[in-house]
């Protein structure tokens, strides 16, 4: 039996502590001062108190190692988010004596560094979206963002080096544009990141985000659990994704496949990761980059290959064989995953920060997956994600697993925030939804989706006045 | 034996009428629940008896008009577009009936002829029967309502309304009858309104003739009230002498000021030989089994006064005020002086006044100028808003004789002539605009209202918006049964309340715990649907109630205002703030106006000073005592 730290908090937490549990290990949660209620402190076989936080003591590696070595944790996986892709983490672990659920830090700072990762990529004949390196500092690297431009055409996308995750991400379309930004963008990603290097891609207009789930051990082998479609986001953030891949072409998915491990191999990757691409309309497909982590979305994957990828990760870690081979690797169905958020998506998706979940009831059944933070009292916090619960859910056609989502949304009662729900059902009632073409583009093509009515269940109103009438010994408004 | 249904053309049902070989039965189960239950039957109880109700095979049903669709809005919370919606649903073939106050609506003043007429339109979507009055028998003021029934080939059913005295001649009837006719022409039917159950039989039966003597052809409608126990005596001599339609409801339900019972008036009339023409005794048996578990939950809105009231004669108040005056006088601390009301001051001031009918709105005028005569021991010396505009003939002229000077002198000072000669006659009220009201809702509302909603908000604009919001927030509340809806003491503990929301989804919510802390804050607990659910309330502290400040009495009220301290008198609500803040009134201004009774009077100032602070607003519900505004006196 060993121990296992696991470096976060909120639904991922829980996912984590779920698996080392069910491999007979002992799971330690961290937590901050406004955690102390939080779910993975209580599901956890112990739980350690980092500060008051907020997010500055997740994020605090010196504090997390401590905790690891207080608990005599053998190993620390690090979730997604927070230090998860932070290749000082992963080496301070290795320093420590620690094992580090993910790969190595040499491979995370190459991955982490869009620039060095092109090259990688490069040398091993992966597609690439055409950009350019770090441009040189000053004038000269505008000069340089501006040859680039006028040799691919706008618009181009201009990124910080050191940004991820839709963040320092930015949209050029002309040159005086180009010239007000390149300066705007380094300040901000020196502030942001601490690293004012920024490049420069061509934007491939409306593609699909096809990303690929690799998982590799420490003896060589490389295997893809096939693909997953991320389209559908918002500001560069995902809402919904989907796995496999709806394209219809299947050599087209294959070759993506093949492409990813062989991305994998080239950079000696080990323990689970994302390979990312764009496809555009002609189907041709682009390396985008490797996330070096678990994905929120590992669960479509897991649904559709029966393969659980928390599980294999801590095996892979602790120096374990890949199990299965890549013939073994089936891919049965569909499966979609929505986070159900407690955000307005009114208004701008706006968190409901110190809103309290009043009543929670969660959908169940055949072919049903969550993985969820909340419960009924949970206040939503103010200093960390909204995200209250993961549904997944999984189907044999695409259709069916349509249906079941829409009911399974319908099931929900959340009472107390607003939530991305109401956005979801009618977001599965949609056309376009329900014949699987969406590309990135679909949430500004299609805000008429926002345009729900807001609605509270007809009992929890009844029952308002009922605890009402109760309270006040009458109903006033009708004496 | 022909039975007319909902949605035949109103040509064929009132040739059915004419050739009628017996007689047909109204069933008023809205001036039962108006005139006994202080109109509070809600739409539970008559979803509940729809099925038996249409069986019954009714000429119609009356369950809208009056007073109900304000009612509907202010206490039963129910939307009364929807109300006739859902019934219809249930009662394909039964025709609904409505009871319409002419210029008046369904409410208590006159309104614009456009929102009149837009009001009726919508209404007429839904009801197949209209019965139109004015309480001073003045036709002009039904005509717009007359245009829009025959515009929407709708039964137009004119009313005379009835009353008893020296001038209520049939001379006098029957040439109202021609008014009516001239205007109409002869596709209508004729309503006798007999809003207080007034005269004998003898004298029913004695106009009923007249009438048909001189218009053979007319289909009359005798509409009575058994305030006195005897409206089956004059329903009875209405049919031998020639009506074909009578009212009457279920016996289940019947009290004491409202119709009396169906099956009683079918008995008695067959033995004349009178057939109920396609009446479904045994569907009408049925109705009352469905009903009579349902009274004991309405037992709070019938009247406090057991018995009937043959005094009835002397005070005439209608059937549909009977309850809701005990109820004041009750509230009102005089139930003492009503025996000189009633019997003394009220029969007086109807005299004084005009002898017309004691029917909404007059008979709140005439009830109001009576109590307020003799609370104050001063007769005429504190005269509403609407008893001066009646007196300056703005509801329409005296029908016999116009009251005597020195009412004017009382109520409008020395200068009354002129006051008369200036303000007198009937108002011509400009037209809304109603788009503009419609984006005025729109923003109160935060969306766009449906022309039903408008139409409800035109006639009651702050309780309609109330009760919009109140929907929102409570939900379709008509699909609670009065043993939920109406519960006084709260819930027991454990107890289990079913009921279908209006998708028809099952719910059961079981009633949990009570408790207080410390802070005063009280916690319920519920299981919704098998989930627990906790609801908290602030319980207003000592400390807050002694804020509000003590009961003051009356003349502690009348001394405060002498301060420009000006406090509600008695519990209104607030129509209208007419004072600003920094502005200078003089002695006689008028600062606010106030609603009580359904009757509107000014707040006038009785000091010269500046309006310091507003605490009342537009649409609050006041106690006696309670803050309207300030004044500081100006220092010398």
């Amino acid at each position: 039996m060993k121990k296992i730290l696991v470096a976060n908090r909120g639904e991922i937490a829980i996912r984590v502590i779920r698996a080392a549990q069910e491999l007979g290990h002992k799971a330690v949660a961290i937590y901050e001062t406004p955690d102390t209620e939080a779910l993975h402190v209580r599901v956890a076989d112990e739980a350690i108190w980092l500060g008051d936080g907020p997010r500055k003591d997740y994020l605090d590696i010196t504090k997390v190692i401590k905790a690891a070595r207080k608990s005599g944790a053998d190993a620390i996986h690090p979730g997604y988010g927070f230090l998860a892709e932070n290749p000082e983490f992963a080496k301070a672990c290795e320093d420590a004596g620690i094992v580090f659920i993910g790969p190595t830090s040499e491979v995370i700072t190459n991955l982490g560094n869009k620039v060095i990762a092109r090259e990688i990529m490069a040398a091993a004949n992966i597609p690439m979206v055409p950009g350019t390196p770090n441009l040189s500092p000053g004038d000269e690297g505008l000069q340089e963002a501006l040859a680039f431009a006028s040799d691919y055409g706008y618009p181009v996308m201009l990124k910080a080096t050191a940004g991820g995750g839709g963040r320092g991400i930015r949209r050029i379309d002309n040159d005086s544009q180009m010239r007000e930004e390149v300066p705007m963008a380094r300040a901000e990603a020196k502030a942001a990141f601490n690293n004012d290097n920024v490049y420069l891609e061509k934007v491939v207009i409306n593609p699909k985000h096809v990303e690929v789930q690799v998982i590799a051990d420490s003896f060589g082998e490389v295997v893809h659990l096939g693909t997953r479609d991320c389209s559908i986001q918002r500001r560069n953030q995902k809402l919904i994704e989907i796995a496999p891949s709806l394209i219809h072409d299947k050599s087209i998915i294959e070759s993506i496949c093949e492409t990813a491990v062989r991305a994998a191999q080239a950079s000696n990757y080990t323990n689970a990761g994302t390979v990312e691409f764009l496809v555009d309309k002609d189907m041709n497909y682009y390396f985008m980059e490797i996330n070096t982590r678990v994905q929120v979305e590992h669960t479509v994957t897991e649904m559709v290959t029966g393969i659980d990828i928390v599980r294999t990760q801590i095996k892979l870690a602790f120096g374990k064989k890949l199990l299965f081979k890549q013939e073994e690797v089936k891919i049965r169905g569909h499966a979609i995953e929505m986070r159900i958020n407690a955000e307005d998506p009114k208004n701008n998706f706006m968190p409901e920060g110190g809103k309290t979940v009043d009543i929670y009831r969660s959908p169940g059944g055949y072919g049903v997956r969550l993985d969820g933070f909340v419960y009924q009292g949970y206040t939503i916090p103010e200093v960390y994600d909204s995200l209250l619960v993961k549904l997944t859910v999984h189907g044999y056609s695409w259709n069916e697993t349509v249906d079941r989502l829409r009911r399974c949304l319908k099931n929900f009662v959340i009472v107390g925030p607003k939530t991305t729900i109401p956005f979801y059902l009618e977001l599965v009632d949609d056309p376009d939804f329900q014949e699987g073409d969406f590309d990135t583009s679909y949430l500004e093509t299609h805000a008429h989706l926002l345009d729900y009515e807001e609605q509270n269940t007809e009992i929890n109103k009844l029952a308002k006045l009922i605890a009402e009438i109760h309270y006040k010994e009458e109903n006033t408004y009708a004496v | 034996m022909e039975r007319i249904v909902q949605g035949m053309h109103y040509k064929e049902a009132l040739q059915i009428l004419r050739q009628a070989d017996g007689y047909y039965l109204t069933n008023t189960a809205r001036d039962l629940s108006q005139s006994d239950f202080k109109n509070r039957i809600l739409l539970h109880t008559d979803l509940l008896a729809a099925h038996a109700r249409e069986n019954a095979n009714y000429f119609s049903l009356e369950i809208t008009g009056g007073a109900s669709v304000h009612v509907d809005i202010l206490r039963k919370q129910v939307d009364p577009f929807l109300k006739l919606e859902l019934l219809r649903e249930k009662m394909p073939n039964t025709m609904f009936q409505t009871l319409c106050r002419g210029v008046n609506l369904f409410g208590y003043r006159p309104y614009p002829q456009n929102v009149i007429r837009f009001a009726v339109r919508e209404f007429a979507k839904y009801v197949d029967v209209w019965r139109v009055f004015d309480f001073m028998n003045h036709i002009p003021n039904m005509q717009a309502v007359f245009e829009e029934v025959q515009l929407a080939e709708k039964i137009l059913e004119p009313s005379i309304c009835f009353s008893t005295g020296p001038e209520h001649s049939d001379d006098f009837y029957v040439g109202k009858v021609q008014e009516i006719l001239d205007v109409t022409g002869e596709d209508i039917i004729l309503c006798i309104k007999n809003h207080g159950g007034l005269g004998t039989p003898k004298r029913i039966g004695e106009l009923v003739a007249a009438i048909k003597q001189k218009y053979p052809g007319l289909i009359i409608h005798y509409h009575g009230h058994n305030t006195d126990g005897n409206d089956i005596g004059r329903i009875t001599a209405a049919v031998l002498n020639g009506a074909t339609i009578v009212d009457a409801s279920d016996h289940a339900f019947t009290g004491y000021y409202g119709p009396p019972p169906l099956l009683s008036v079918i008995h008695t009339l067959k033995e004349y030989g009178k057939t109920a023409i396609g009446l479904n005794e045994e569907a009408v048996i049925e109705s009352s089994e469905v009903l009579r578990n349902e009274r004991d939950h309405y037992e709070y809105f019938e009247s406090q006064f057991k018995g009937f009231s043959p005094t009835v004669q002397i005070h005439k108040l209608p059937g549909g005020a009977m309850g809701s005056s005990f109820e004041q006088a009750v509230k009102g601390r005089f139930l003492d002086k009503m025996p000189t009301i009633l019997h003394d001051e009220l029969p007086k001031v109807q005299i004084e006044l005009g002898n017309w009918w004691s029917v909404t709105p007059g008979s709140q005028i005439l009830w109001t100028t009576a109590v307020t005569n003799v609370l104050e021991q001063d007769r005429y010396g504190n005269p509403s808003g609407d008893l001066k505009n009646l007196l300056l003939g703005k509801y329409g002229p005296f029908p016999f004789y116009q009251p005597a000077d020195w009412i004017y002198e009382k109520v409008f000072g020395a200068g009354w002539k002129n006051i008369l000669a200036e303000e007198g006659g009937v108002e011509d009220i400009e037209d809304m605009d109603i788009d503009k009201e419609r984006q005025v809702l729109t923003e109160r509302l935060g969306h766009k209202p449906t022309e039903q909603q408008l139409v409800t908000y035109l006639q009651h604009p702050n309780d309609a918006v109330n009760f919009f919001k109140f929907e929102e927030e409570f939900g379709k509340v008509y699909v609670l049964p009065p043993s939920i809806f109406l519960r006084r003491g709260g819930y027991k503990l454990g107890e289990s309340l079913m009921f279908k929301d209006h998708a028809g989804k099952e719910h059961v919510i079981e009633i949990g715990p009570k408790q207080k802390d410390e802070k005063g804050q009280w916690s319920i607990y519920l299981n919704v649907d098998h989930q627990e659910r906790n609801y908290t309330f602030k319980e207003e502290t000592k400390e807050a109630a002694a804020a509000a400040g003590p009961q003051l009495s009356k003349k502690e009220i009348e001394d405060l205002a002498k301060s420009g301290d000006m406090r509600a008198t008695y519990s209104c609500n607030v129509c209208e703030i007419v004072a600003k803040e920094d502005e200078e009134v003089a002695v006689g201004d008028k600062l606010a106006v106030v609603e009580a009774m359904k009757m509107q009077t000014p707040v006038v100032s009785q000091v010269a000073g500046t309006v310091v602070e507003i605490h009342a607003k537009v649409g609050d519900a006041l106690k006696a005592g309670d803050k309207i505004l300030k004044i500081i006196t100006e220092v010398e």
